[in-house]
């Protein structure tokens, strides 16, 4: 069976997709209530977050847009120090799309909900016309500890490490290759990613900046940290962790790792004495066993990323620039 | 823009060969240069353009030492 | 095996300049970080040889057409997307309904337009010796399946009359690293007499780190040594003769023509196109000769051959950086401003 507008008119076709698949996958006495809002119990801080997922292939190895869709947000919650805690979504139908594809777009997203310990409080879906496209748009909300507890990308300083909590370009790779044709095993790392950050946060380890490592690569986010903190960070190279068949992939394509999205993995400045006991953390969370110290913060050369490359010599890292290529996530 | 990549041949059938780079295997055009299964081959944008020798290391070897006489 | 890198870094002589004419060579010695373990003695200078930043508006400028004809589908490689020609890329018009793919190999043309016979579809032929290769195979393909939907745009570029050009521009290049994969094809004969006629010499090298540095090893010899001929470092890929089989192919469906580099000019026969007998698969390749590209204070024929550097373009990182191209140079990841804009290579 397939979507029609009826489905989107609010009528009964709605009414019935609503209680046969969302209502049913996501279900929890704050949705089964179906009033205009959620009304939900709060914190003195909250952290906010909004994104969409218009990924095509809908499904790939290692996760679909639903699992993306949810773990996305959660992460970008985490980072801030938040523990998630609700998420609501809308979906964007055109017409066409297989309701059987839309019911695994959302069982997926339940059962990522549930590991991510999140709750999906409200929704709303709108079909227009087309050939079967799909997308989602989520809210975010999370709850921060008290005091004044803070990362950012500013709080870079002299003699901290990074870490990196796994191997990059993973999610990139797998949907390149769906789109391309090219057979191989690689799969996309979507994960949450809060138990990890949470992980982090128990252990008092000093966490200066953290972020998810999304569109645009590490490349992109370490450049970020090194202008917004006035500093130079030093990565090496041979430490980054990258599979042998992602970087097969990238050299028959002339790709780069560090400019690939990653839909798992996090990097986290953190203070020196801290680093070892970092590292442990990550590597016994969830998502995290490859994880590396890749480099460090100095002082000097403000605002740039330094990379000692494989040869030897060192290279300068800017942002990504242009589209790059199509789409990932 | 003359991005080539080295790869084994998995198979070959006519003038396809499959090869694998790393894991990854994608069919390539073979009608360039002669071809069989177990080869390494340098492949760009889709075609065989070279099989490459097992043994790199001696060749090399030679070149320095051509290098030092100068 | 050590002593070259010390050798490099510790160069003392007279000033050196050496030119890569390989786009991917100038893609690799960025990734390596080459340029910081090399003495500043040794100035390495990106050449011509990124066969999309050479590309003229005009060729652009018709494949943009092309993909709005009913019917019709540009398929290119996605390196040409973000080019503009005289106003728009192929990616500004896909918006405006024109029918553009991107494929990793030309050879994809084919499953491509037996499975949608009712459209014509037409490969943005660009590169130079290396690709010509693989559009040779594709002909060769498409003619023994007698396949009627295939055409190509050809803007396909060769190294000889352009490095002749850059010598005869006495941009003052000591020594050309020489492009690795063009070799595997032509064979390093190719350079022999442009380094006899320029005493100049060549070292054909891969596109590891390793390989450039040995390479470069090599180049700074044979010119301290007065030495005009041409090495070949990258023994494993390539011979002296090269890929006959390729050449034969190459020559079966292409013949020498002039053409128009952007930014440079029209240097004769330093094109090649489609055979007479073969024009019935050309898309109007003939006489793309336009070019509409650049800025007046745009440098990029001076920068392409190494008589001026990136930073010196009153343009460069102000009106031209890598997501508003002016020239050449800025268009495309292998172009020398981009890099040097990208990667702070000291150009």
């Amino acid at each position: 069976m397939r979507i029609t507008m009826a489905h989107g008119s609010g009528g009964k076709a709605t009414t019935e997709l609503i209680s046969s698949i969302f209502a049913r996958y996501f279900d929890n006495p704050i949705l089964a209530k179906m009033e205009d809002a959620a009304v939900v119990p709060g914190a003195a801080r909250l952290a906010v977050t909004t994104d969409s997922f218009v990924v095509t292939p809908l499904f790939f190895a290692g996760g679909d847009i639903g699992k993306l869709a949810v773990c996305g947000t959660v992460n970008d919650l985490a980072m801030s120090g938040a523990t998630p805690m609700y998420l609501t979504c809308g979906f964007i139908l055109e017409e066409g799309v297989e309701v059987a594809d839309l019911e695994r777009i959302v069982f997926s997203m339940a059962e990522t909900a549930k590991v991510a310990g999140v709750l999906i409080v409200a929704g709303d879906t709108k079909v227009i016309e087309g050939k079967g496209g799909l997308y989602i748009n989520t809210a975010g909300v999370g709850f921060l500890p008290e005091g004044d507890f803070e990362v950012s990308s500013s709080f870079c300083g002299d003699g901290d490490v990074i870490l990196l909590s796994g191997t990059l370009g993973d999610h990139h790779a797998t949907v390149l290759s769906a789109r391309m044709g090219i057979e191989n095993t690689i799969k996309s790392d979507c994960a949450p990613l809060h138990g990890m950050v949470s992980a982090l946060l128990k252990e008092n380890i000093r966490v200066r900046a953290m972020r998810d490592v999304t569109r645009g690569g590490l490349a992109t986010v370490l450049h970020e940290f090194a202008v917004a903190s006035g500093k130079c960070l030093q990565i090496q190279e041979d430490q980054i962790p990258v599979t042998a068949q992602v970087q097969g992939l990238c050299g028959i394509l002339g790709l780069d790792p560090l400019y690939m999205a990653n839909e798992g993995k996090m990097v986290a400045v953190v203070a020196k004495e801290d680093a070892p006991r970092a590292l442990e953390c990550i590597r016994n969370s969830p998502y995290g066993q490859d994880a590396a110290i890749i480099g460090e913060v100095v002082s000097g050369d403000e605002g740039t990323l330094l990379l000692h490359t494989r040869t030897g010599g060192i290279r300068m890292l800017t942002e990504l620039y242009g589209e790059g290529l199509p789409r990932i996530c | 823009m003359c991005v080539a990549m080295p790869g084994k041949v998995i198979s070959v059938h006519g003038r396809i060969a499959v090869v694998d780079f790393a894991g990854n295997r994608m069919n390539a055009e073979a009608g360039l240069v002669a071809v069989k299964p177990g080869d390494s081959v340098l492949v760009h944008a889709g075609c065989i353009l070279q099989v490459l020798p097992e043994e790199e290391a001696n060749i090399l070897a030679d070149l320095f030492a051509e290098l030092e006489d100068l | 095996m050590k002593d070259y890198r010390n050798f490099l870094k510790e160069y003392d002589g007279p000033p050196i300049r050496i030119m890569e004419v390989c786009g991917t060579h100038t893609a690799s010695i960025a990734h390596s970080g080459i340029v910081s373990l090399i003495s500043s003695k040794i100035q390495l200078i990106s050449g011509p040889g990124c066969p999309v930043c050479v590309t003229v508006t005009e060729y652009i400028d018709r494949l943009i057409t092309l993909s709005l004809t009913p019917d019709m589908v540009v398929v290119t490689f996605g390196d040409m997307i973000r080019v503009s020609g005289s106003r728009q890329s192929l990616q500004d018009v896909r918006s405006e309904g024109g029918q553009v793919r991107m494929v990793y190999s030309p050879l994809d043309m084919i499953s491509l337009a037996l499975a949608e016979p009712g459209k014509t579809f037409v490969f943005a032929a660009i590169g130079f010796e290396t690709t010509t290769a693989v559009y040779a195979a594709l002909m060769d393909g498409i003619v023994h399946a007698g396949i009627a939907n295939i055409r190509i745009l050809t803007s396909l570029k060769t190294m000889p009359r352009v490095i002749e050009w850059v010598c005869s521009m006495q941009g003052g290049i000591d020594g050309f690293l020489a492009p690795g994969h063009v070799s595997v094809i032509t064979g390093s004969d190719l350079f022999v007499p442009l380094a006899e006629k320029y005493h100049v010499p060549f070292a054909v090298a891969g596109f590891e780190g390793e390989q450039i540095l040995i390479a470069l090893y090599a180049l700074v010899k044979m010119i301290s040594h007065g030495e005009g001929k041409v090495m070949n470092l990258y023994p494993s890929a390539v011979t002296a003769g090269g890929n006959k089989t390729a050449q034969r192919m190459i020559e079966t469906y292409f013949e020498p023509c002039d053409a128009a580099w952007r930014g440079m000019g029209i240097i004769p026969d330093s094109g090649m196109m489609l055979r007479s007998e073969y024009l019935k698969y050309d898309a109007g390749s003939r006489d793309l000769f336009s070019d509409h590209s650049h800025h007046p204070a745009c440098l990029c024929a001076k920068v392409i051959t190494g008589a001026q550097k990136p930073q010196e373009c009153p343009l460069f990182g102000t009106l031209c950086t890598p997501d508003k191209p002016q020239g050449a140079c800025m268009v495309s990841t292998e172009g020398s401003c981009y890099s040097y804009f990208v990667n702070r290579r000291n150009a």
